[in-house]
């Protein structure tokens, strides 16, 4: 049997045939014993304030099978060396889709205390979940990690391809932490703040998928060259690639705005 | 000027940053300067001649009908996974969208290395697939491994057989382009990109 440790491109016919990944399965666990420990209400918590409601600790569920569909055979190795559109798809799953999903999940408890004690991970967290770095650092990590020469580089070794996925996970969860948790307190980033965050932060995004869709030719060797999957060709299937991005992410996008807005709006405003 | 070690380092990581870029938007040093993205030959290859049968069963002369064309020739076969479908498929999509002046003087000449598996409707059928104007040649093998001696690449190797019959053939993977000075002066490994081919089959055609 071949193991790999991480999917990484391996300029070989595709096959449908199963592939071990061992570090997906450990990264996995690992999250999912984080997210478990997290999701449940902290003990010794006398009102329990602020932990998670029964369907968001489930969405939390779904976000660590998210990260695991994202990375495990068969889409790792196909978005890693095949197919534009499933690399897209795991850049949705893994930055703009299991992020806010596990953190919805989160016990609210656990994190005002890790802050309240503020060690060295509260500061970390506090400096990362700055809006303004948070969105600088999602927008960077989007745009850069789509450069062609740096796909290129990075899909064909197996630490590169882990360095991608985890800087889309952790630029992900640091995006959509002042969205979804309101700690550390910013007073000035209410609801309207949000909203304007989101659509400012998803505008490289917006960028990315038309530079995807109206390209004369693919823009990554990796898939370029790559032994064809399915019917399409590389700059087919690098277009439904940017169409993801713009159709799913870009709705997605402006559903939570939407969300955040009802939800300002429903809200009882204070009488002046 | 002082230049602290922290603005160093910074302009050290947006230089990095943008090497990245450059190299994604394929400005490099290397191709800059160069007129073709192929591999240009330091001594050309002067067009064969050879007389093989094309897939209507027809003798194709190679010299005098791909004469004073741009010449692709290339050998590989049906049942290779990966390096001849590819470069088939960019060539052919490139020519798609390249004005006639320019495809109107190309021809894809693809000779079988297996030419035991690829009959001639197979291989009609398999280079429609791509561009139906590609040309699919057959010979025997003795007599494909002199071209490939004439035209200076590795001679193709048929390996062993699996257990269902099953094998591959190692062949030169690279594409050599004949101008119509009769001579090729550049290659095309595998690895070429689309947007070399729309980049170099324009200037091969005004090669007189």
């Amino acid at each position: 049997m071949n193991v790999q440790w991480w999917c990484s491109a391996r300029d070989i016919p595709w096959a449908w045939s199963w592939q071990a990944y061992p570090g997906v399965w450990i990264a996995v666990v690992a999250l999912g014993a984080a997210y478990a420990r997290w999701s449940r209400p902290l003990a010794g918590s006398a009102s329990h304030a602020f932990a998670a409601s029964t369907g968001r600790r489930v969405g939390g569920w779904i976000g660590v099978a998210l990260v695991w569909a994202a990375l495990d055979w068969p889409g790792g190795p196909l978005g890693t060396g095949y197919l534009a559109s499933v690399h897209a798809a795991q850049f949705l799953a893994l930055a703009m889709v299991a992020p806010p999903l596990l953190l919805r999940g989160i016990d609210g408890d656990h994190i005002r205390t890790l802050l309240a004690r503020n060690g060295v991970a509260a500061k970390i967290i506090t400096a990362v979940t700055t809006p303004l770095f948070a969105m600088l650092a999602f927008t960077i990590v989007m745009l850069s990690t789509h450069a062609p020469g740096v796909v290129d580089t990075l899909m064909r070794s197996q630490l590169g391809a882990f360095a991608l996925d985890l800087a889309w996970f952790l630029s992900g969860l640091a995006f959509w932490w002042p969205v979804v948790i309101d700690v550390p307190l910013r007073e000035r980033f209410g609801p309207p703040m949000r909203m304007l965050y989101l659509f400012a932060g998803t505008q490289a995004h917006l960028y990315l998928s038309m530079w995807l869709l109206l390209a004369e030719f693919p823009a990554y060797g990796i898939y370029e060259l790559a032994p064809r999957v399915t019917g399409l060709s590389a700059l087919e299937d690098q277009q439904v690639a940017g169409g993801l991005l713009l159709t799913i992410g870009g709705t997605y996008v402006l559903a939570v705005i939407s969300v955040l807005f009802f939800r300002w709006f429903a809200e009882p405003q204070p009488e002046g | 000027m002082n230049i602290s070690p922290r603005s160093s380092l910074g302009t050290a990581c947006i230089l990095l940053f943008a090497t990245f870029i450059l190299a994604g938007c394929g400005i490099s040093a290397e191709s800059g300067g160069r007129a073709y993205r192929g591999a240009v030959l330091t001594k050309p290859v002067a067009r064969p001649s050879f007389t093989l049968t094309d897939t209507h069963g027809q003798p194709f002369d190679f010299r005098a009908q791909t004469d004073d064309t741009v010449t692709l020739l290339f050998f590989g076969y049906l049942n290779c996974p990966d390096v001849c479908p590819v470069h088939l498929t960019n060539i052919a999509t490139v020519m798609r969208g390249l004005p006639y002046d320019v495809t109107g003087k190309v021809r894809v000449v693809f000779v079988t290395t297996d030419p035991a598996r690829d009959t001639p409707e197979k291989l009609e059928a398999w280079l429609s697939n791509f561009d139906p104007s590609f040309i699919g040649l057959r010979g025997t093998p003795e007599q494909v491994k002199a071209i490939e001696k004439s035209v200076g690449v590795a001679p193709a190797v048929a390996g062993a057989p699996d257990s269902a019959g099953a094998y591959e053939v190692g062949h030169a993977a690279q594409v050599i382009a004949f101008t119509r000075d009769d001579s090729a002066h550049v290659v095309y490994p595998f690895g070429t990109r689309q947007a070399d081919w729309a980049h170099d089959l324009p200037l091969l055609a005004k090669v007189k």
